[in-house]
């Protein structure tokens, strides 16, 4: 008759779940840590683990200090790059998928190797280069050098969106009556849109995560991710401090993905796969 | 309503040839057939009047215009892609819509509404106008895009193998509700399809293309009875046309006597085949016959020899290969009441008013009897 | 070879409204050539996967000579696939993608290599034996395909539409060439396929599935002239059967709503239609007789399609919303608006009965049929009726 379920395969079953616990102990008790430490009073730091007197002074210091101007610089610097990148990336994909031209796929890939590089790789170099042009410690000069970091990952992206719209559809509208940009505008935008917000967030969780860059290449024009570390002071180590402003700085972004989560999943994998 | 002029018409994709030196003329209102196998550059001959794709060389002259500059919304072609490239974020009633609201037609809402609800009902989705196009089938989908092009009424319609993605029987009843439009329509129309009924049903004139030439133009009839060259031929019929060389041993002024197929046959000519015969420089020609003109298990002079290779039998029709007596393999279309076992010695003849003589050097059609006209 | 037999197979994947394959009892006697026909969805691949071992069984059971095969590994099944997405191995030369299989199972370098001389020549490929895959056109692979499956000299070999990406020539070709191979390897062999004239021209007797459930399982020329039921009626013959819903009307005549078509009826044909008000009514296309002069019995209508299509000529006749499909001689002249007179030749009408579809039949059918070989009845399973 038919196979009945083994008590191999039942085994087998257990175990796969049991790894996949694991995994997930694993992936998120970072995050429990840093939670569990942002209530901690310092006092208690290094002496207890799970149990303990929790406190909200450490949110307390950190929120009456200057620390939300930091956080808000965060937010400009981050949504200002995602925005220059969806303005120059969305066209520059497009070509990338429609058109023939020498050296598409070299200059695709350079533009995909942008991410390969290491941020401390290329910061010496760039710091010079920012003194010289005079965009060291500016708006201008953070958004600009974020799109190392936003642009290739956005245009990847949209570019297999492009590629599963049959360019029928493109003529077809021509034939309509329409314009190019009409078409672009009224056609192929709605239909990457879910390409578009999977991209925008992912480029908004980078850039907000950015480190090296505002570090070496900002002082006073700085992000949260840095200024976080300012609690670690010279004299004694305020790790609830630095829990606490890490833990705000780390709240718009998961919200934000908990929030469009479904459009991120169809978004990241809808691109990838084929026809 | 326009006729079309394509003069020269050359598009090369890199060193791939798409289509050469193609001209064509299509009359106002005529329905004019692009036949050809894949990649014989019948959606690159759509794609240069359409304006999607600008040619190499050669112009393209739609009524009285030369379009060569125009945009594809200017041209006032509409087309239906071998794809349907529907919009996939509408419903039926907007993809419809959609080109009536264009900026070149722009019509009031309650046109819009009537002239969309108008070729529903012709084509039957009238049903189906909130539809979502994934919810779709294919049928209703091909459906879809022939309406979205019918409501712009334009000048010419452009056909990419519409039936192409249909199941057998949805293909054949399209095709006849697709012919008994056309005479409702009225508007000239330049159809392709690499499936030789559709081009023989359908048109007016079939124009043959194979690798980007067109290798002839003209009625189904002369396509098929007269094709211009041996390629030609080939295109048409399922099973292929029968081809087999021929060395004249002796001609009088009305028969004649060939070696082909590993035996002497002789057969009447007319003076008309006689004349061509001359023009030969050799005593070779190339003989072509159709599976359903071969006569089999006929006794007689002219009779023809053979061993029964395979016997396949297919409803009414049953094709059957005969291996010749030289080995050369001919097939023969048979009543599909009879039965025939394998490895058998068969006999068989071909009536010399079904052959089509070739120039064996040239491949290009020499002559043959004139078909007579069928009494009613 | 050996026969086949398939008793009950069902398969249901979790979470379908329906079986995919229903129920399926069938015999396939050793050296037979069998085909799977249906349209797409009707279960035969899954069938075929079934008794490949490529997907599992749900319940019922799979013979191969009389061994029961369910939970038997493919490779020790004894069957051969040629497969539409069974790839050959792009680095191998063909020589050895046929030999690879022989070497999983212990066979001697000499062996292997008498084995793979010998399908060579069978299927013609000796040229090829030293080309890599992607040396090779489309017909060429499938013939190396077809090689690689029957290398083993399996007891079975299943065949999933092996010419259905061919061009229509080597198409052609291609089904003379497996028609010939089966005439004289007389392999036991089951084909998948959704092409009806692919299976009449090749199978020794054709399955016609639909829903996952067995239509009807007999001769080529068997389900082309006595279908079990509308189904089978309308799917096989090219171009395809016209029918149509009638009404019985007073004196027992068939009429089509709403038109003025009334088919009188004889005796013999009242016995059949019995208490029925409605029946559906099928009719081949070259079992319309199309005339320019009314008879006795005839039946009105205007020409609105002609097809001329060289050796033979199609033309649509429209009576209101009807379009009946029919064919005339070549040499008739007829043009669209052309009033014309219809004649329906009784032997070549199909009652269905408008509920089960199942054609109407008094056991004694007709004239016009061939002499061939009867085949066991007893084998066959009635379909299910729904």
């Amino acid at each position: 008759m038919t196979q009945s379920r083994s008590p191999r395969a039942k085994i087998g079953k257990g175990l796969q779940i049991l790894l996949l616990l694991a995994y997930a102990v694993f992936a998120l008790f970072p995050l429990l840590w840093m939670f569990i430490m942002s209530i901690k009073p310092d006092s208690q730091m290094l002496t207890t683990t799970f149990i303990f007197t929790p406190t909200l002074e450490n949110y307390a210091t950190v929120l009456h200090s200057d620390y939300m101007q930091f956080f808000f610089n965060n937010l400009i610097v981050s949504v200002a790059a995602v925005l220059v990148s969806l303005v120059v990336g969305v066209p520059a994909a497009y070509a990338l998928a429609r058109f023939q031209f020498k050296g598409k796929e070299d200059i695709a890939f350079t533009i995909l190797s942008f991410r390969f590089a290491p941020e401390i790789l290329v910061i010496l170099p760039l710091y010079l280069i920012y003194q010289r042009l005079g965009l060291y410690d500016t708006y201008f000069g953070l958004i600009w050098v974020y799109q190392l970091i936003t642009l290739p990952l956005l245009i990847w992206i949209l570019r297999g969106f492009f590629e599963d719209i049959s360019p029928d559809i493109e003529a077809a509208a021509q034939l309509d009556g329409y314009t190019w940009w009409q078409v672009f505008l009224r056609v192929l935008l709605p239909l990457v849109k879910p390409g578009l917000v999977a991209a925008g967030l992912l480029c908004f969780i980078f850039a907000w995560n950015s480190f090296t860059f505002p570090l070496l290449l900002s002082n006073n024009v700085q992000t949260s991710t840095v200024i976080a570390l300012r609690y670690l002071a010279s004299d004694t180590v305020h790790y609830g401090q630095v829990a606490a402003a890490a833990a705000i700085s780390a709240l718009p972004e998961v919200i934000l993905a908990l929030l469009i989560q479904k459009h991120l999943v169809r978004g990241l994998s809808f691109g990838a796969v084929k026809g | 309503m326009a006729s079309i002029q394509l003069s020269g018409l050359t598009k090369f994709y890199g060193k791939r040839r798409g289509v050469e030196d193609v001209s064509l003329e299509v009359g106002d209102q005529e329905f004019l057939t692009v036949f050809g196998p894949a990649g014989a550059g019948k959606t690159t001959t759509l794609n240069l009047i359409a304006g999607i794709v600008t040619p190499d060389r050669g112009s393209i002259r739609i009524g009285d215009k030369t379009v060569d500059a125009l945009e594809p919304a200017d041209r006032n072609v509409a087309m239906v892609f071998e794809s349907y490239a529907l919009y996939p974020q509408f419903t039926v009633y907007q993809n419809m819509a959609f080109p009536l609201r264009s900026p070149k037609h722009r019509l009031p809402a309650t046109e819009v509404e009537q002239r969309v609800r108008h070729f529903a009902t012709m084509l039957k989705i009238d049903h189906l106008l909130d539809r979502q196009i994934q919810a779709l089938s294919n049928g209703q989908r091909q459906r879809t895009a022939l309406g979205r092009a019918l409501v712009r009424r334009p000048d010419v319609f452009l056909m990419d193998e519409p039936l192409s993605h249909l199941d057998a029987k949805l293909r054949h009843s399209m095709r006849a509700e697709l012919k008994e439009m056309r005479s409702q329509l009225g508007t000239t129309t330049i159809y392709v399809t690499h499936d030789y009924l559709e081009a023989m049903s359908l048109g007016d004139r079939v124009a043959v293309i194979n690798q980007g030439r067109i290798l002839q133009v003209g009625t189904p009839e002369e396509v098929y009875f007269r094709p211009a060259t041996v390629e030609v031929a080939q295109l048409f019929g399922d099973p292929e046309i029968n081809l087999i060389e021929a060395k004249i041993r002796s001609r009088q002024s009305t028969s004649v006597r060939v070696q082909a197929l590993g035996e002497d046959w002789s057969f009447p000519i007319t003076p008309e085949i006689g004349s061509a015969l001359d023009k030969l420089p050799g005593d070779n020609v190339q003989l072509g016959f159709r599976p359903a003109d071969v006569m089999v298990g006929v006794n007689g002079n002219s009779s023809l020899h053979g061993v029964v290779y395979s016997f396949e039998p297919l409803g009414t029709k049953s094709v059957l290969t005969i291996d010749s007596v030289a080995g050369q393999r001919v097939r023969a279309l048979v009543d599909g009441h009879r039965t025939f076992q394998v490895d058998r010695r068969i006999e068989f003849s071909v009536p010399s008013a079904s052959l089509i003589f070739f120039d064996p050097e040239s491949t290009r059609y020499l002559v043959r009897s004139t078909r007579t006209e069928g009494d009613d | 070879m050996a026969e086949l037999t398939l008793k009950t197979l069902t398969k249901v994947y979790t979470q379908a409204q329906s079986p995919a394959v229903d129920q399926l009892n069938l015999a396939v006697r050793d050296g037979e050539f069998i085909a799977l026909l249906g349209p797409s969805g009707c279960g035969k691949s899954t069938t075929l996967r079934m008794v490949a071992g490529l997907e599992s069984v749900t319940s019922g059971e799979i013979r191969i000579g009389n061994k029961l095969v369910n939970d038997l590994h493919p490779k020790d099944r004894g069957v051969g696939l040629a497969f539409e997405n069974y790839a050959l191995y792009p680095p191998l030369k063909v020589r050895d993608n046929l030999a690879f299989n022989l070497r999983a199972h212990g066979l001697g370098a000499k062996e292997i290599n008498r084995r793979v001389d010998e399908i060579a020549r069978t299927l013609q490929i000796q040229e090829l034996l030293d080309l890599k895959p992607a040396a090779l056109s489309s017909g060429q692979k499938q013939r190396v395909n077809m090689a690689r499956a029957m290398v083993r000299r399996p007891s079975v070999l299943l065949l999933d539409e092996p010419l259905s990406h061919l061009d229509a020539r080597l198409r052609v070709e291609l089904r003379t060439e497996i028609k010939r191979l089966h005439a004289e390897q007389r392999f036991t062999t089951i084909i998948v396929t959704h092409d009806q004239l692919e299976a009449m021209a090749l199978a020794d007797r054709i399955a016609v599935m639909n829903e996952g459930v067995l239509e009807q399982f007999d001769t080529p020329l068997e389900v082309f002239n006595h279908p079990a039921n509308e189904f089978v009626a309308g799917f096989l013959g090219e171009p395809p059967m016209n029918i149509f819903r009638t009404v019985v009307a007073d004196a027992g005549r068939l009429v089509i709503p709403d038109t003025d078509f009334a088919l009188p009826t004889t005796p013999a044909v009242k016995k059949l239609i019995g208490s029925r008000k409605e029946l559906k009514l099928g009719i081949r296309p070259w079992g319309i007789r199309v005339s320019q002069t009314q008879t006795d019995g005839s039946v009105p209508g205007v020409i609105v399609v002609v097809e001329d299509l060289g050796d033979e000529t199609r033309v649509g006749v429209r009576y209101s919303e009807v379009l009946i499909m029919s064919s005339i001689p070549v040499t008739r002249r007829y043009r669209p608006g052309l009033p014309v007179f219809l004649n329906f030749n009784e032997e070549d009408l199909n009652l269905f009965d408008p509920t089960t579809g199942e054609r109407l039949s008094d056991g004694s059918d007709g004239s016009s049929q061939p002499a061939h070989e009867t085949v066991g009845k007893n084998e066959i399973q009635a379909p299910v009726t729904r």
